[in-house]
């Protein structure tokens, strides 16, 4: 039998493809293609999602 | 004096407070728990001149004697980037890796202990109502019957997960959704399931609790909305927080041990805040693009505050 909550369950949206971003390791942070830190930009990270409430559903518990 | 912070790469919230300690001048180290062993490694001796180690990454060296804080972000799960994966060597590096951390004085934020505890949602309600919230009548039962009665009672209801995880393989979600009081529970015996009374709210309310600084952000919301994070309208703006909240949200952190917590609430039309949950490792990159709150300057003078004597 199926739990009861997994009734209510839906099918993830996939996120946006390709993040416009790379990791720098020797600054640890993200960097644009032009050198600028990642997040510089509002409009990368509102485009990225990953500062929004559920970026952590799929691996983490907290959101 | 280091920070270290455990999160991925990819981690963009991570990186509004890496530089923020790169203006406050705080050296910093970077890794992912997920890179051990490989792109990190570590050294810890046990000997008569007591405990000495070290841990490396990329072309960084920290000694462990030299942490002032350690900040648990998004961490992967260590070893599973090795060569050879395996259950094991999960268990074997998850247990190097944080048994010799927590053998620092480094604070935490958060401690791994406080925050395995806090992920219970039972629990969490247990210490909500212990610190005075208004919590809804809530049940998690796998008693079909004990769920029908439940529902008999408080009629507007919403089921929601009591781990907060979402189901995989496939992909799935699973948001806090509403349901009819005359629901079939005869699946509630497949699982423990949590039902709780459906607030009618007016806004969600995000609080963001740094150490004993708190942002709260507020949205509003139909009423007949559950979930918000699965809606896209509205936009978060800083709210006031009610006396009577700020003691709660005292009494939660200190009983809980926690450094940081994002606590969600419904405001209901008479402007009551219901507590429904306390994320430990909770987001606030939206809150703070939305409000200019500024969470992720206070999480970096949190961890740039000296460590325990």
């Amino acid at each position: 039998m199926r739990p009861f909550a997994l009734s209510y369950a839906r099918p993830a949206v996939k996120p946006a493809a390709a993040t416009p971003y790379t990791y720098d390791a020797t600054r640890q942070l993200n960097v644009l293609p032009d050198g600028r830190a990642a997040t510089s930009s509002r409009a990368v990270l509102l485009a990225t999602g990953t500062t929004a409430s559920t970026a952590g559903s799929k691996t983490h518990f907290d959101d | 004096m280091t920070v270290l912070v455990l999160t991925c790469e990819e981690d963009l919230t991570a990186d509004m407070v890496v530089a923020k300690l790169h203006d406050l001048g705080v050296p910093l180290v970077r890794l992912d728990p997920a890179d051990l062993p490989g792109r990190v490694d570590l050294s810890a001796d046990y000997g008569s001149n007591g405990f000495h180690g070290f841990l490396k990454t990329n072309e960084r060296m920290v000694s462990l004697s030299s942490l002032r804080s350690v900040w648990v972000r998004r961490p992967g799960t260590p070893g599973t980037r090795a060569e050879e994966q395996s259950t094991w060597l999960t268990a074997e590096a998850e247990q190097a890796l944080y048994g010799m951390l927590t053998s620092t004085r480094a604070r935490w934020m958060n401690h791994p202990a406080a925050a395995g505890q806090a992920r219970y949602k039972p629990w969490q309600l247990h210490i909500a109502q212990q610190s005075g919230f208004v919590v809804p009548a809530t049940l998690i039962t796998s008693f079909p019957a004990v769920a029908r009665q439940f529902a008999a009672t408080y009629q507007d209801l919403v089921v929601k997960s009591v781990s907060g995880k979402h189901p995989g393989d496939p992909p799935m979600v699973l948001p806090t959704t509403r349901i009819s009081p005359d629901a079939d529970f005869s699946a509630v015996a497949a699982g423990p399931t949590l039902l709780q009374q459906h607030v009618r709210k007016q806004a969600d309310i995000r609080l963001t609790c740094v150490g004993g600084n708190l942002f709260a952000a507020r949205k509003e919301a139909d009423p007949d909305e559950v979930d918000s994070r699965f809606t896209e309208h509205g936009a978060w703006k800083p709210a006031e927080v009610p006396d009577l909240v700020r003691r709660s949200v005292s009494l939660y952190m200190t009983r809980t041990q926690l450094a940081y917590g994002a606590f969600d609430f419904a405001e209901d039309r008479d402007g009551t805040w219901w507590f429904l949950e306390c994320n430990q490792g909770g987001q606030f990159g939206f809150v703070q693009l939305d409000t200019d709150q500024p969470i992720a300057e206070a999480i970096a003078a949190w961890l740039a505050e000296e460590p325990l004597d």
